[in-house]
């Protein structure tokens, strides 16, 4: 079919769709029948929905408030949401996945070029359709993107006073060629595993337009985002929403939605209810296979189970006594059941994981068979942990203090583990403190035994935050893998790197400084009238992704 | 009674002062970091240290104490160290919340416990009287949060008449009533179970007293023996606990906000402590103080009205 032809269809397809009220199924049926290819149908859907009154959808938030609107500095699921529908990076994470990139604002996928002198240069050609949000706020008018606002914003990324995530941007300069070129480049070559993420949708490659930035402030973006989505910020109210509107400029058509209404609802069953009365289309779940099975037995709602999980991992602190004992780490781990950990949140919600790093949801962690193979992956043997800790002088077991946050999911995993070491004569008198106080005496060495649960985009992260001495108090086991993380950094062979991880990940628990448990997968609720507009697989964004393709239908 | 006033008021200064002493202190021993809670869990430790720095969390405490009586002298409620607002602008947005869902529990507490507690001590150990008390003893055993949810279930799930979440907003009046009802409803049946028990209990001593039967010995219907000799008698201590209503509402407000996912002052209250966000603790708890002590004031004031005998000069 050649361009006019289908142009034409699309037209007919519009006023079609404006004339009766076509439900999204309908349309893409019936833009099937018509030949329109599946990329110009976001064309379509906006044209169509915007000739009606598109329904905005209400997402009901698990927190109570923002942190930060500052996707370079935003941290928080709240705030990683709320950016996502506002900001774009150069490449993005295919929605619903978080493994495959493709273009975003970049014309097209970029490669490396790797230079005489040792540099690797990246060259990005950015589509030229890209429109920043007006903003009453910044007082500045909706403008076309150029490659001054992405060396602008990487610069910002990867500056330590303006940016959470600096570090992955060391060694990095950028340069806009032209109006619509960058060219970014690197002191050492990274792999398109590590340099990729650090471009796409997602924490420092979030792209923050320039004027709108200097008008506000660093201070005024925190509650006044402007950027470049599916969907622009409108107002933010402490404490109880932010309110977001369907950007009618976005180069990928014009969403499908209205907007989007995200309200902080802390308590789980009254964002049940707010669903169930109608006050809320989408909400956060409860990280359980009960609440997960609860919610699908209702008529009209769906429980939706997707990654990219969290992962829960104990560090054991090599160098305080008695743990500075490798057969009293090893004791402790061998009185670890990983069932009765996982059972905390029963299967899909809850997902094994034989290292610290996930092997499902990236490259360098160990499947269980690696992990078997290579001899770490420990089975609960109680009388074995005991017989250990006999061997290692503690034959009547001995006593430790430890802290856990009043929050579940770490409460819960610390209770287990103290009925665990109960049984081979650890007694755990376990302390429960405000989640912020938990974070700041655990990285005062606080708990010789210490969970933490978290995702990180690629296992470069989780190993060097963790597990070498740049990890500075994070680092909770005094356990170090610099080498093998420097050397998978020095890499761009994919193959050879994610080897390295892998032995990184075996040495941390062949020493029993570190186990990995499981991962908590993300649950959400839902209307069955949302549709997202993708299968929801993995969002490395912590919620379902909305987009211009997502829709309610009435 | 003006000298009164102003010497209340003059009072409430350093009353004030060491109360703003104390919440600064208070605030400072919990542990936690605002500069890590600000950046969240996944922030790299330069990134904390950054923020820290900026924040002025790295100065000596006399120093941020210093700083922190000035600004509040001046007025200045300072800038909350999570979202960079004026901590008075927060304020500002939730106050009418928590004192529009206050009022209207108080109503709902006042409207139906006086007049279930006259009944109910009229109709002295008779059934009325006992379902009265059963009544009251439920709405002072049910948590607040529990009902919220249980009337969230009913009406706003099961029967759509009312929204489950929100606060509103006040330009659209009718909206913002509506979901004004199931939590001032909440809130206002465990406050009026403890004005029933009270005003029963107040009643009972005063239909003995010497002069109610006077006034039913003079053949007055037992009506305006009621209204008009026995009530206002009552009324005294009722209404000097009407400030302590008042305070305690907007003290257990903060459940019923949370439930119902409002905008209100314990809610943000609550969302500072986490956060450790001392500024904004500190400008809550300030202002809760001063509000405690206006509604003391007014008290007093009101008093004088329904009790001639007082005079405070």
């Amino acid at each position: 079919m050649n361009h006019t032809n289908e142009r034409q269809n699309i037209d007919q397809l519009v006023r079609e769709a404006a004339e009766t009220g076509m439900s999204r199924r309908q349309l893409v049926q019936r833009a099937a029948v018509l030949g329109v290819s599946a990329s110009a149908l976001p064309l379509a859907f906006g044209a169509s929905v915007g000739a009606q009154d598109a329904a905005v959808l209400r997402f009901g938030s698990s927190e109570a408030d923002i942190l930060s609107l500052d996707p370079h500095i935003a941290t928080g699921t709240q705030d990683r949401t709320i950016v996502d529908m506002i900001f774009n990076g150069l490449v993005r994470y295919v929605p619903g996945t978080s493994t495959d990139f493709e273009p975003d604002i970049a014309a097209e996928m970029p490669t490396p070029v790797d230079n005489d002198d040792g540099t690797q240069t990246w060259t990005v050609i950015l589509r030229d359709d890209v429109m920043v949000h007006a903003s009453e706020a910044a007082g500045t008018d909706a403008y076309a993107l150029t490659s001054a606002d992405v060396v602008f914003s990487l610069q910002k990324a990867a500056n330590p006073d303006s940016s959470s995530y600096s570090a992955n941007y060391e060694g990095w300069s950028f340069e806009a060629v032209d109006d619509t070129t960058v060219a970014i480049t690197l002191e050492s070559p990274l792999s398109e595993t590590l340099f990729l993420p650090n471009i796409a949708n997602y924490s420092g490659g979030f792209i923050i337009p320039q004027q709108p930035f200097e008008a506000l402030g660093a201070d005024g973006f925190v509650t006044n985002p402007v950027g470049t989505g599916p969907f622009a910020f409108e107002s933010y109210t402490p404490q109880n929403s932010v309110v977001l509107t369907a950007n009618a400029d976005f180069y990928r058509g014009a969403p499908l939605l209205g907007g989007v209404d995200v309200r902080f609802v802390p308590d789980a069953t009254s964002r049940e209810l707010g669903l169930q009365s109608g006050d809320l289309d989408v909400i956060a779940g409860l990280p359980e296979a009960q609440w997960v099975d609860r919610m699908n037995e209702q008529d009209g709602y769906t429980a939706d189970v997707f990654g990219v999980g969290e992962v829960v991992f104990l560090n054991i602190n090599t160098e305080m006594e008695p743990f500075d004992d490798p057969a009293v780490r090893e004791a402790v781990v061998k009185a670890i059941s990983r069932e009765g950990h996982i059972a905390l949140s029963g299967a899909p919600v809850g997902e094994a994981v034989y290292s610290v790093v996930p092997a499902q949801l990236m490259a360098g962690g160990l499947t269980e068979e690696e992990a078997t193979e290579a001899g770490v992956n420990v089975e609960q043997d109680i009388e074995g942990a005991t017989q250990l800790l006999s061997d290692a002088g503690y034959a009547d077991g001995f006593e430790i203090d430890l802290v856990t946050s009043e929050q579940d999911g770490y409460r819960r995993n610390y209770e287990v583990l103290a009925e665990e070491l109960r049984q081979i004569g650890i007694t755990v008198n376990l302390e429960v403190v405000q989640h912020q106080a938990m974070h700041e005496l655990i990285r005062q060495d606080e708990n010789a035994l210490t969970f933490y649960i978290a995702f990180r985009p690629n296992a470069n992260i989780y190993l060097s935050q963790f597990f070498t001495t740049g990890g500075g108090p994070t680092n909770f086991s005094k356990f170090d893998v610099t080498d093998l993380v420097d050397q998978a950094l020095a890499t761009t062979d994919a193959d050879e790197q994610a080897q390295l991880w892998r032995d990184a990940n075996i040495a941390i628990q062949e020493n029993y400084a570190g186990y990995g448990l499981f991962l908590i997968n993300q649950v959400y609720a839902r209307s069955e009238s949302v549709d997202f507009g993708h299968e929801l697989n993995a969002v490395v964004n912590l919620y379902p992704g909305i987009d211009e393709t997502t829709t309610i239908s009435s | 009674m003006l000298r009164h006033i102003l010497r209340r008021l003059l009072l409430a200064i350093p009353t004030l002062f060491v109360v703003a002493t104390i919440i600064f202190l208070l605030v400072r021993v919990i542990p936690g970091d605002p500069a890590r809670a600000a950046l969240g869990d996944n922030a790299t430790e330069e990134a904390v240290d950054q923020l820290r720095e900026e924040l002025g969390l790295n100065a000596p405490l006399w120093e941020q104490y210093v700083t922190y009586m000035g600004d509040l002298l001046r007025g200045d409620l300072g800038t909350t160290l999570i979202t960079r607002q004026p901590a008075w602008e927060q304020i500002e947005f939730v106050l009418p919340y928590t004192l529009e869902l206050t009022f209207a529990a108080l109503l709902i507490a006042l409207a139906l416990g006086i007049p279930i507690g006259i009944i109910t001590a009229v109709k002295q150990n008779t059934p009325i009287d006992y379902a009265g008390r059963i009544f009251s003893l439920a709405g002072l055993s049910l948590p607040a949060f529990y009902l919220g949810l249980l009337l969230m279930y009913f009406f706003s799930a099961r029967l759509g008449w009312f929204p489950a979440i929100g606060g509103g907003d006040f330009d659209d009046i009718g909206d913002n009533l509506k979901r004004l009802v199931l939590p001032a409803v909440s809130l206002g049946l465990i406050e009026m179970a403890y004005v029933a028990r009270m005003t029963r209990s107040v009643m009972l001593n005063v239909l003995s007293d010497d002069y109610v039967r006077t006034a039913r010995a003079k053949g007055l219907t037992e009506r305006i023996v009621l209204m008009k000799h026995a009530f206002r008698a009552g009324l005294v201590p009722i209404v000097s606990l009407i400030g302590i209503f008042i305070i305690g509402l907007i003290g257990s407000s903060v459940l019923t906000e949370e439930v119902f996912a409002r905008p209100g002052l314990g809610k943000l209250m609550v969302g500072a402590s986490k956060q450790r966000d001392y500024t904004l603790l500190q400008a809550i708890m300030v202002l809760y103080a001063f509000l405690i002590i206006v509604i003391n004031i007014v008290v007093d004031i009101i008093y004088t009205v329904v009790d001639p005998r007082v005079r405070y000069d």
